[in-house]
């Protein structure tokens, strides 16, 4: 669809901000929001407010480099990426809208013996849990994307890769509209420049937030604020096992050609996709010391620039248009955390770090039937708190790391 | 977008870019928290990742190779008393 | 500019005022890499220093390479970031071309520069020259 002609979103924005509600969504992104879509069309329970402190989307879910897989490491995260990747396939049927999700085939690059190991492990994985993953050799890889340097520049050849034909993209401020138009349709109260500052408690009980907008009482809070959830975690004196880093990406101009896949390399550190606009998108791993700024520097990009030409040398003849920073939520088992928190009537959806936006159906669908059951679903037990506490983790370093 | 800027001044070596460091974090449990088992979760996994103003360490691995200890404001990445 | 080659050094830890005043060979080049610690790019005998607790070792991890000082300061101008020291002598260290390197500016009237690279770094650093 083009996007001129293309209807406005239709946000109905509510005219105040009520002194309850049944359920608070602390966090106007794609977590927050799609909670609350489905919340109101699965379990018709509407008397739901999502409170944003800036505008909708103007956390990660407007800052990501969007790409959708379900090719992770252990059984439990391919089952719940799978399904998120499939809901997104048939996102723009259930809202009507046009979030331009294109399935791209991702190809995630070896570079050495331990690197065709692991992805070769990949493919295993994904196979037996319910995602398309196959590990491919350099001949298929050169016909799946011809511009790769398959010598890597002599210091990175290409061993193999695997191939995760599913791999996919949207277009994430789309995402985030198409959520909220969706919710507030059906009577959600979307408050944007209101900040939770703190929470209204009865004894262990949370009962209510403050805002900048005056208190507001709940019977559920949810918190769904990214990098910012250890700061507003703090407030009921809970410690969390987050850290927040800075992720940077940038794009260039317009790349003449078609460059059809995603192409990831862990050894690289790199990845690469084409948007439906023609630059090339490239991203790396978060910077190394916690941070919440949202500077974005030279010498991520002057690295991240020299690896992913090792890989793609035609992006030399490119230029860097725009380079921007998230601040992510990283968990300390690269996994997400969803569901309960140990304080009463305060559920939590975080540990989204750098690879949260393609769980933003499942994890929105899942959050509000818990919060409509008041029971975990199976798919997202694995992924509650207290697994640390329980020697559970879910470890998946190698899947997540970087998109 | 501000165009970065984090620089740490070694008082060996002089102003350098921050690539050039290691980060250390330094742990901190809550003295609240008292029975052994949750301080061992709690060290083992959990983060005080505060938004503001953290004491933390920098090993200057490019250069002298000794560690620093400074004050660092999360939220913009300046280092009050540090400046390059 | 040559290929580094192999320094034979010796890396002495001691307190800083052993340091200051130790009686280095005659012509030897010494790095100060650290207040507690020096890279010398000689054998040096053990009883140098006077702290009774000196460690002193040889080091063989470092290449080295003098290059022409109007050669090296074209390079640093493209691969080096950060401040210069503009006295002679001088050491620096830091991040050039993006690898560890120690620098060491010889005395006026020897218009060169060693280069110091650990020696896993040294195909990267030939590179960056070219
Ligand atoms: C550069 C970059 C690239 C990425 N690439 C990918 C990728 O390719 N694929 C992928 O799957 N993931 C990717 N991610 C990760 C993904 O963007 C996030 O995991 C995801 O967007 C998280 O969504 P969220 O709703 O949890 O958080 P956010 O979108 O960050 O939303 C949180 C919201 O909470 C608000 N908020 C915070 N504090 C308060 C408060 N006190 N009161 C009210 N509101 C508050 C914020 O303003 C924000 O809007 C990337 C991230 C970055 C930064
Ligand atoms: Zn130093």
């Amino acid at each position: 669809m083009n996007e001129a002609v293309e209807r406005l979103v239709d946000l109905r924005w509510p005219s105040q901000v009520k002194s309850a509600y049944d359920v608070v969504i602390i966090g106007g992104g794609g977590h927050g929001l799609a909670t609350a879509y489905y919340l109101a069309t699965r379990h018709g329970i509407t008397n739901v407010a999502v409170i944003e402190k800036g505008y909708i989307g103007s956390g990660n879910s407007g800052r990501n480099t969007t790409i959708i897989r379900a090719n992770y490491g252990i059984p439990e995260a391919v089952r719940f990426y799978q399904h998120s990747l499939e809901m997104y396939g048939r996102l723009e049927q259930e809202t009507g809208r046009d979030v331009m999700h294109a399935t791209k085939g991702l190809l995630w690059i070896a570079h050495s013996e331990a690197g065709v190991r692991q992805e070769r492990a990949r493919a295993e994985i994904n196979t037996a849990f319910g995602s398309k993953t196959e590990y491919v050799d350099p001949k298929t890889i050169q016909d799946i994307c011809p511009q790769l340097d398959m010598t890597g520049q002599g210091v990175w050849p290409i061993y193999g890769a695997s191939y995760h034909p599913s791999g996919a993209s949207a277009r994430h401020d789309r995402v985030v509209w198409a959520y909220a138009e969706g919710a507030m349709r059906l009577g959600v109260h979307v408050h944007q420049r209101t900040a939770v500052t703190g929470f209204l408690r009865d004894g262990d009980r949370v009962v209510g937030v403050e805002t900048t907008a005056g208190s507001i009482a709940a019977g559920v809070v949810v918190s769904a604020v990214g990098g910012h959830v250890t700061t507003l975690a703090s407030m009921v004196g809970l410690r969390l096992p987050i850290r927040t880093h800075q992720l940077q990406a940038f794009v260039t101009n317009r790349y003449a050609q078609a460059f059809g896949p995603i192409v990831a390399s862990s050894g690289l550190g790199v990845y690469a996709s084409q948007p439906a606009k023609g630059e090339m998108l490239i991203g790396a791993e978060i910077d190394r010391a916690p941070a919440y700024a949202y500077d974005a520097g030279h010498s991520f990009l002057r690295s991240c620039a020299f690896r992913s030409i090792a890989l793609l040398p035609f992006l030399r003849d490119l230029r860097v248009l725009r380079q921007w920073t998230g601040v992510c939520d990283m968990s300390a088992d690269y996994s997400p955390i969803m569901g309960f928190t140990g304080v009463p009537n305060l559920l939590v959806t975080t540990g989204w770090g750098t690879w949260g936006f393609k769980a933003i159906p499942a994890g929105g669908e899942q959050m509000a039937e818990l919060i409509a059951t008041g029971r975990t679903p199976a798919l997202i037990a694995p992924f509650a708190l207290d697994r640390f506490a329980n020697d559970r983790t879910m470890a998946d370093r190698g899947s997540a790391g970087t998109h | 977008m501000t165009i970065r800027r984090l620089r740490i001044s070694c008082p060996h070596c002089g102003v350098r870019a921050v690539e050039e460091f290691v980060h250390g974090e330094i742990p901190t449990i809550p003295e609240g928290i008292v029975e052994p088992e949750a301080r061992d979760l709690d060290r083992a996994f959990m983060h005080t990742n505060a938004e503001g103003v953290v004491v933390e360490r920098w090993f200057h691995a490019f250069g002298c190779r000794r560690w620093l200890t400074l004050a660092r404001d999360t939220r913009t990445n300046d280092i009050p008393d540090n400046r390059g | 500019m040559h290929a580094p080659e192999r320094l034979h050094c010796t890396r002495i830890v001691a307190t800083p005022t052993a340091l200051d005043t130790a009686a280095w060979p005659g012509g030897a080049v010494v790095l100060r890499v650290a207040a507690d610690e020096a890279l010398v790019a000689a054998p040096v005998e053990l009883d140098v220093v006077s702290d009774p607790h000196a460690i002193v070792e040889p080091e063989t991890a470092f290449c080295g390479v003098w290059v022409e000082v109007e050669e090296a300061l074209a390079f640093l101008e493209r691969e080096c970031d950060w401040e210069l020291p503009t006295e002679r002598p001088a050491f620096a260290q830091g991040a050039v071309a993006g690898l560890p390197v120690k620098l060491w500016f010889a005395a006026d009237g020897d218009d060169r520069v060693l280069f110091v690279v650990p020696a896993p770094f040294v195909v990267d650093f030939v590179e960056r020259w070219s």
